[in-house]
């Protein structure tokens, strides 16, 4: 009985903080942008009016996308010491065991396997959402940068680049927020309602059912090797340096994100008309 | 004598028909609704060939202060006008004159005079003279500007013409042809543009009437400010206005995509909800005048003047994109809809998230809806081992 109730810490504190800022700051993008995909739709015009306007809606969506990317370097200085500095097992990768996995689960659930697969830390619908949001992410700064600072990308590119980033950009988010309302949803809140990311805890029921291999991984003792201190001292020596190095080149790069051009003026200048009152002479008689 | 008798009774029956006549003539006029009163100045006062008599002589002038006001009515012109059409007398607008010598003239210079006028027209015309009480013209006229075009100033009673089809109640084409003429009167500057831009060339050496006219961007009679910020951002719908029009822009291999195409852009995605949402808000974001212009607008395809050239777009977009280079005009579409052949960069980018969207996304559906399949039969299974 003891060992049914026991719990298992699945995600640090840290680790959630960033998963809420990466949630809150998709979402944002999310419902500032599908109104501009979509925007002669009344239900777009009904949120960009909620929001303040079109171009309040657009800071608002820059904003978020700063966030995001804030998030991103983030996650990638934690995933450089995890990898580097601790050596952890690099459990989020996609293995062909994951295919594997996958189909498993797939001929499971249509009764054509006889067993649902067994999976470690991370499962392959995990994996999946991870990676889809790592390429989404990735295509979004990319076509997002296009489309911020169109004067500098057609400095290297053609001027067709940035209507094509238009649509992908569009594409994607599309295909995003489906993948988040439908596989999310489905995985972590109605399948199971998973408390992981609020509470950071999975009890054993939990990872006996889902996480089996890395629950034997847990109580083999094999998950919690930490190096020893000098060892880790030492390649904190190492990686700390880099990172600032990283650090202030990612930061960098966000900032010439936000600042690369002044892609308009404000204001427009009037088009410069002729003469308005500008009488025939001799005035004509009555 | 014989023949007298013979002529008699005709006689009789003559002064009988002659009385018939007259009782239903009388009868008639008895039971039938009140005539019009315009008729019936002509009774007690001058009528116009009264007034035509000494008014039809060439180079007759009224002393108006220091200035000289020619009045000679010229008879033929004032025959064709649709005031004489309707039977409109001279004293009907002239209401102070009905003898001569004619009242002194009090105010002191030509343009009083015909202001002396201003509310003449309201008798008959009310519902265009209280248009015009709203319009750029009666601003500037309330600001002071006493040159602000009042109702005579574009209508010379006496010359002007039926304008709008008797039965229609449309615009002549004659009228459409003339409208720039009377509106050159004050803005010849800008007739001169017009005379030379795409519509104006059309209109006013071809005589086409599918172009626009002055009127049919400005309005009539309640012209607005076309500086005004809403006035700005609902330019592409007045443009559209003929510029989806199939029955017209086919004639001219013109595509009717423009404004949807428009839209579609960044550009006209914001100038629309702007002008949906505020549109009295300015927007930086151009609408068609901005890069097509406003009275210059060229075919373009023109070889010195087109957007076509890439030159000359570049120019456009760099009056608000100053720091923009060769490659940056082709952000802009151009109008296309992304084709094979027209940027097939982003109709290929838009044709893979069609088939790439529905793919990934049904995929997931699809092993979820297996998923649900198994924890109901797993359930039922588990439901019947337990009872």
């Amino acid at each position: 009985m003891n060992k049914i109730n026991q719990t298992y810490l699945r995600f640090p504190v840290a680790r959630r903080i960033e998963h809420w800022v990466m949630m809150l700051s998709f979402v944002t993008l999310g419902l500032t942008g599908i109104p501009q995909k979509f925007a002669t739709s009344n239900i777009s015009i009904a949120v960009i009016h909620a929001l303040g306007g079109i171009e309040v809606l657009r800071t608002i969506h820059h904003t978020a996308a700063i966030v995001m990317m804030l998030g991103s370097v983030w996650h990638l200085l934690v995933m450089g010491y995890s990898v580097f500095v601790l050596r952890d097992k690099m459990s989020m990768l996609p293995t062909l065991q994951d295919a594997k996995d996958g189909m498993q689960a797939l001929l499971y659930n249509i009764g054509f396997a006889k067993t649902y697969p067994q999976m470690g830390r991370y499962t392959f619908e995990e994996k999946m959402e991870y990676w889809a949001f790592v390429w989404g992410t990735v295509v979004m700064i990319i076509t997002g940068f296009l489309m911020w600072n169109p004067i500098t990308a057609t400095h290297y590119l053609p001027g067709e680049f940035v209507p094509a980033a238009k649509a992908a950009h569009g594409g994607e988010a599309v295909l995003a927020v489906l993948a988040i309302l439908i596989w999310h949803m489905y995985g972590v809140h109605i399948k199971r309602l998973n408390k992981a990311m609020f509470t950071g805890m999975q009890t054993e029921q939990e990872m006996l059912h889902e996480h089996p291999l890395e629950l034997a991984d847990i109580k083999a003792g094999l998950t919690d090797r930490r190096p020893d201190a000098k060892t880790l001292r030492k390649r904190q020596m190492i990686y700390y340096p880099i990172a600032a190095i990283l650090t202030v080149t990612m930061l960098g790069g966000i900032y010439s994100f936000i600042n690369a051009e002044q892609t308009a003026l404000t204001t427009i200048t009037p088009l410069t008309e002729t003469e308005i009152f500008s009488p025939q002479t001799p005035t004509p008689s009555p | 004598m014989h023949q007298r008798i013979q002529i008699r009774p005709p006689r009789i029956w003559t002064v009988v028909l002659l009385l018939g006549l007259g009782l239903l003539i009388f009868a008639l006029a008895a039971f039938a609704p009140p005539a019009q009163a315009a008729p019936s100045y002509q009774d007690d006062k001058p009528n116009n060939d009264f007034c035509l008599a000494c008014h039809q002589e060439e180079g007759i002038d009224l002393k108006v202060g220091s200035e000289s006001l020619p009045v000679t009515i010229n008879p033929t012109e004032f025959g064709f006008s649709v005031h004489n059409e309707e039977g409109i007398a001279c004293v009907d607008c002239h209401t102070n004159i009905s003898e001569y010598p004619h009242p002194d003239v009090k105010v002191k210079n030509v343009r009083d005079f015909t202001l002396t006028f201003l509310d003449t027209c309201k008798d008959c015309h009310e519902e265009q003279y209280t248009k015009a009480h709203d319009s750029v013209h009666q601003a500037a006229f309330d600001a002071g500007n006493k040159n602000a075009a009042v109702c005579m100033d574009c209508h010379n009673p006496h010359t002007q013409t039926r304008l709008t089809g008797q039965t229609s109640g449309e615009l002549t084409p004659a009228a459409r042809l003339d409208i720039p003429q009377k509106c050159a009167k004050c803005h010849s500057a800008i007739y001169d543009t017009y005379k030379a831009s795409v519509h104006g060339n059309a209109l006013t050496e071809e005589d086409n009437t599918d172009v626009p006219t002055c009127t049919n961007c400005h309005g009539v009679h309640n012209i607005q400010d076309p500086t005004a910020v809403s006035f700005r951002n609902s330019t592409p719908f007045l443009c559209a206005n003929c510029h989806t029009d199939a029955s017209i822009m086919d004639k001219y291999g013109i595509s009717t995509n423009v404004v949807n195409s428009y839209v579609a852009d960044f550009h006209g995605t914001t100038v629309k909800l702007f002008e949906e949402e505020f549109p009295g808000q300015p927007t930086n974001k151009p609408v068609c005048t901005d890069c097509h212009g406003v009275h210059d607008i060229s075919d373009v395809n023109n070889e010195q003047t087109g957007l076509a050239l890439k030159e000359n777009l570049l120019k456009k977009c760099q009056r608000c994109h100053p720091d923009a280079t060769t490659n940056f005009s082709a952000a802009w579409m151009s109008h296309y809809e992304p084709s094979p052949e027209h940027y097939p960069i982003v109709y290929y980018v838009t044709l893979f998230y069609k088939f790439f969207i529905p793919t990934v996304i049904g995929s997931m559906v699809l092993f979820i809806l297996t998923d649900i399949y198994r924890r109901i039969i797993n359930n039922r299974v588990k439901g019947t081992k337990h009872s």
